[in-house]
């Protein structure tokens, strides 16, 4: 896309004389949803997904006074599946959104890419300012291509296949059953999906930690964009996203 | 085996003594194991009253005889005699008359005179390590005498966990190659019985339903056959209503445990293993593992004996090197993630801290 941003306006430094920003809508409402969802979801499926894995609690009295695993196990199944819902809308958005639904793609075969990769790994790390995106920067894209699609994808396919064990040969084990195979039987199946939970709360942390570092570093307003759409840069920005296509 | 070829199960049940009560009690008793209802039972009858027997060998490799064992005990169809007579068992090596040359003899003309008529049922597995010279049976390694009899076999019925997936003799490291039946021959239709042992009534129950409807039973994707795979032990488990509500055995003198709660937390398998037991049973229905307040071992799947310990609720991460539980990865990691943000956001407020001093500079600006 290589969108260049135009000169500041003169008018917006009386308005704001102190700091030279502008505003650019960058993250369509369908995006927002998506990660909010997405958030919800993988903080209930992790916590649900803890108790599933060892069951902590132990209720007392004649068993069918109880239903504490049957409900956590609903309540898991319930937002694995809006999770899944939500991870077809987003692919779905990718295609139809505006060029910043795509920023996060891993453009490996564009040298400006690779390039923005190692530069903006640098500047993070060297706690530099560096240039400004207003859509993922080549690192962030590729950290959410390989933890959330990825990561997302392979608890999705675990997950389905744990849950077609019921009725094998069903509706769900055509479409998932073959990981357990794949995985060298439904206990590693398990091992997987347990440790790929892991995952993505380490990558939860970085995340939540990153966004907030980047929103006050570059003052871009990063965190309240997921809320708003808007982002904001500063007069003599450049946009960088020029592998956006 | 003095009986003559070409008899049915009835004429030699008659032979011996069996009277038709009790055989039509039998036909009863195995429709239902196989899940047949009550119209069908005629069909089984019928079959039994005229198919000649089929010719069966029993092929013996790397195993514990425990499928033998099993088998011989096969109580539900009332007498082990009807098992024996169901099939000509014309060769088997543990429990034949027969010994050394003479007993190679019967195999050898049964693959010679009748090709593509018998059926080929082997118990354990053969090593391929050095050539397969850690099993040989007269003189001949077992993995030359199986890929031979294979060859001209109807199809071929795996016994046990050993012939279907390998087992204790495949487990990590697996010091002789020991593989499962349908890695070795190829173009045979194989059945996996698996389980160590299958139970009884599994193993007769599938030999009638071939005898029965002359045809393989639907198989499932690891080639067992449906009927008697198609549930995992935990969605047919007694003890479910204890998971559901989330009562869970501790240890193994807990209260719990004398309440006879869920044994998930003990390690059961139940959840990833299919078999029969929570409907067949053992030993004439008396009881089977989790019936006993034992967790499942998960016998009858793939490459159990290497799940870690019997008693744990997760695997340990499968990559060698790594003596880690998923559990302890994860934590690391998160850990890890926490520091490394707690380091990142120390040395921001520091440098800003000094920034402030010496008023905005902003590098690396391009
Ligand atoms: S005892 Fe085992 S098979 Fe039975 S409900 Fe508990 S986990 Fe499932």
């Amino acid at each position: 896309m290589a969108t260049r941003v135009e000169r500041f306006d003169p008018s917006d430094v009386a308005a704001q004389p102190h700091r030279y920003f502008r505003r650019k809508y960058v993250w369509q409402w369908p995006i927002r949803a998506f990660h909010w969802v997405n958030a919800i979801c993988i903080l209930v499926l992790f916590a649900t997904g803890l108790y599933i894995a060892n069951p902590i609690l132990s209720p007392t009295g004649e068993a069918y006074g109880n239903f504490v695993m049957g409900r956590v196990l609903q309540v898991h199944y319930t937002f694995a599946f809006i999770f899944i819902v939500n991870f077809l809308w987003r692919i779905y958005w990718f295609w139809m959104g505006n060029p910043y639904a795509r920023s996060g793609f891993p453009f490996v075969w564009k040298a400006s890419w690779w390039r923005d990769l190692f530069r903006q790994a640098g500047d993070y790390l060297a706690l530099r300012r560096g240039h400004v995106h207003l859509g993922h920067n080549a690192l962030g894209g590729l950290v959410y291509t390989l933890f959330v699609i990825f990561l997302g994808w392979a608890q999705i396919l675990t997950g389905l296949a744990m849950y077609s064990e019921s009725n094998p040969g069903g509706f769900w084990s055509g479409i998932a059953g073959w990981v357990i195979p794949l995985a060298g039987g439904s206990f590693q199946v398990r091992m997987w999906h347990y440790l790929f939970a892991w995952v993505f709360i380490t990558f939860s942390i970085v995340h939540v930690y990153i966004v907030f570092y980047d929103g006050q570093q570059y003052k871009n307003g990063l965190v309240t964009s997921m809320i708003s759409g808007v982002k904001f840069y500063q007069e003599g920005d450049i946009d960088c996203d020029n592998w956006i296509s | 085996m003095s009986l003559k070829p070409g008899m049915s199960t009835y004429d030699v049940l008659r032979e011996h003594g069996v009277d038709r009560r009790t055989f039509l009690r039998f036909c009863t008793a195995t429709a239902a194991a196989m899940g047949l209802d009550a119209t069908m039972v005629p069909r089984v009858v019928e079959a039994l009253e005229n198919k000649p027997r089929i010719p069966v060998i029993w092929l013996h490799g790397l195993e514990c005889t425990c499928c033998s064992e099993s088998f011989i005990r096969s109580s539900h169809p009332i007498t082990q005699d009807i098992i024996f007579n169901m099939i000509s068992l014309d060769y088997d090596d543990t429990l034949q008359a027969a010994a050394g040359r003479q007993a190679e003899e019967i195999r050898e003309a049964l693959v010679r005179d009748h090709p593509g008529e018998y059926v080929l049922a082997v118990e354990g597995n053969a090593p391929t390590r050095d050539g397969g010279v850690y099993c040989t049976v007269g003189g001949r390694t077992f993995l030359d005498i199986l890929q031979e009899t294979a060859a001209k076999a109807k199809f071929v019925v795996a016994w046990g966990s050993c012939a279907s997936n390998g087992c204790v003799q495949a487990a990590h490291p697996n010091p002789t190659g020991a593989k499962p039946v349908k890695d070795l021959i190829s173009g045979k239709a194989v059945i996996n019985v698996p389980g160590c042992p299958p139970i009884a009534e599994v193993m007769t129950g599938v030999l009638t339903y071939v005898l029965t409807f002359g045809r393989l039973p639907e198989l499932d994707r690891f080639g067992r056959p449906k009927m008697f795979y198609g549930k995992r032990i935990h969605d047919k488990c007694y003890r479910r209503a204890y998971f559901d509500a989330g009562q869970f055995v501790e240890t193994w003198d807990d209260d719990g445990a004398k309440k006879g709660w869920c044994l998930y937390k003990m390690g059961c398998r139940g959840p990833t293993t299919y078999n029969s037991c929570p409907t067949f049973k053992w030993n004439n229905g008396v009881s089977y593992p989790i019936q006993s307040g034992h967790g499942c071992l998960g016998c009858s799947e793939a490459g159990f004996w290497d799940n870690s310990s019997f008693y744990d609720r997760l695997t340990s991460i499968p990559v060698p090197g790594i003596e880690a539980t998923p559990e302890l990865i994860g934590k690391t990691l998160a850990v890890a993630a926490g520091v490394g943000v707690a380091a990142h956001f120390t040395s921001f407020m520091i440098k800003r801290g000094i920034g402030s001093k010496t008023e905005n500079v902003e590098d690396g600006k391009d």
